[in-house]
């Protein structure tokens, strides 16, 4: 079989591996078991259900997959998205005659990683006080409500108790 | 410019807020900026019994939509979709579980994870706002951005052009510019840098003051129901408060760069062991 034409970012091989792995495993007959190894791959919720072109009960004889067209979702996680690919898998006379791998549409992303996104990093930035910068207002994170405050004091008392 | 009249200082929905505008604030003024708080409060507070969130977590089902229950929930999707489900509308009984509850008991009874498949537990639409399992939502990511908004806009309306509405933690700026310090989460004494507002909104997010027991704090991972370990405080700068809000939010995880990203939004955020980042187009000054 020749999937190469379809494979063009490394980053998709990973997800594809697990998928193509159900065809060439022989004792594995049902769409059912398909989605679990693509599942465990991907860890996501794909599915894989036999397409409308599968062709009715036509086994090959050797007991393991019958003729027709297969299609799997996968997903799997990068740092930065989650990677959706749909694999079709076409078995003629008991053998893999077509695998389409298709939705890499993020892999472009992907490959830019999140360093495209971040400006800088230091590790040197140091506070000023407040009275020394002229400023009209301050950001932090919110100021709590008495009652929160309240909150705060009385498990605090309890915990001394 | 005029001297500023003296902001106006309260507090609602659990927080401090200063409204402050080139022009006295009428009494009308204030009451238009009430009803719209409490209107969004009786609506999407997990903090009182007889609000819309709180009746359907008692009770699941459907109810007449509320007004901002599209734009909020359509954003909520894009968030969860960002961070890999890290942010999710349903995680009230996660935050309640670690003690962060509507008595504000701060017991913490363990983690439990956010329901996965929020989607298809909560729908909403022009028809209703339909809750199909037991859950509580919790709108905490985005729900004081969208606030600062409606009360920004409605004093907009009733001629108020030099305006600033801060809500602690999420303003929301037009008119003159304003400098705001960003506050550093570890001494509040101490700014990290400052940044100057056109405007524009920017939102606040730290793990220091709303925290309690072992290491607890507000910011829960939705798929664990653990709070955050690795980042510390987050700033956003966007067109719109509720969008500064979801993008301090989702900075908080993976996935938060690339969302700021794809919608415009810039920011600066320290992690727990100090570093600082920011976004490429950063407008903020860093003291280094």
């Amino acid at each position: 079989m020749n999937i190469s034409p379809s494979v063009r970012h490394g980053s998709a091989l990973a997800g594809i591996a697990g998928v193509l792995l159900l065809v060439g495993c022989a004792g594995s007959p049902t769409a059912n078991e398909a989605e679990g190894t693509a599942g465990a791959g991907a860890g996501s919720t794909p599915s894989a259900s036999p397409g409308p072109s599968a062709s009715s009960g036509s086994s090959n004889g050797s007991g393991t997959y019958k003729d027709g067209t297969y299609t799997a979702d996968g997903s799997y996680r990068t740092p930065e998205t989650v990677e959706k690919i749909t694999v079709t898998v076409t078995l003629a006379g008991g053998v893999v005659d077509k695998v389409q791998v298709t939705g890499d549409p993020q892999a472009r992303e992907t490959e830019r990683y999140q360093g495209q996104f971040i400006g800088g990093i230091s590790e040197l930035v140091v506070g000023k006080p407040l009275d020394q910068i002229s400023v009209s207002k301050v950001a932090g994170s919110s100021l709590t409500s008495q009652g929160f405050t309240q909150a705060i004091e009385k498990i605090r008392t309890e915990a001394a108790s | 410019m005029d001297a500023p009249a003296p902001p106006w200082r309260f507090e609602a929905i659990g927080t401090v807020w200063e409204i402050g505008s080139g022009r006295p604030l009428s009494a009308e003024d204030r009451d238009a900026v009430a009803a719209i708080i409490d209107g969004f409060d009786r609506t999407w507070s997990r903090f009182r019994p007889d609000s819309v969130v709180s009746r359907l977590a008692a009770s699941p089902g459907s109810v007449p939509p509320p007004g901002d229950a599209t734009p909020m929930l359509d954003l909520y999707a894009e968030l969860a979709e960002a961070t890999g489900g890290a942010v999710n509308p349903l995680v009230g009984e996660s935050l309640a579980r670690r003690g962060y509850d509507a008595a504000l008991s701060l017991r913490d009874r363990g983690p439990v994870a956010a329901p996965a498949d929020w989607r298809s537990a909560l729908a909403w639409s022009p028809d209703g706002l339909v809750l199909s399992e037991p859950a509580t939502i919790d709108v905490g990511a985005i729900g004081k951005g969208r606030l600062v908004d409606l009360v920004h806009a409605a004093l907009r309306s009733r001629g108020h052009t030099a305006l600033v509405v801060d809500a602690s933690g999420d303003l929301a700026v037009s008119g003159p510019a304003v400098r705001v310090g960003l506050e550093h989460p570890y001494d509040p004494t101490l700014a990290i840098g400052v940044v100057e507002l056109r405007d524009r909104a920017l939102c606040a997010s730290a793990v220091n003051r709303r925290a309690w027991g072992d290491g607890l704090h507000h910011v829960l991972d939705a798929r664990t129901g653990e709070p955050v370990r690795t980042i510390a405080a987050t700033w956003a700068i966007a067109s719109s408060a509720m969008l500064a809000d979801a993008a301090a939010t989702a900075l908080f995880f993976d996935g938060g760069p690339a969302f700021a990203h794809a919608q415009g939004v810039e920011w600066v955020r320290m992690t727990t062991s100090g570093t600082v980042e920011w976004s490429p187009g950063s407008p903020a000054e860093l003291f280094g």
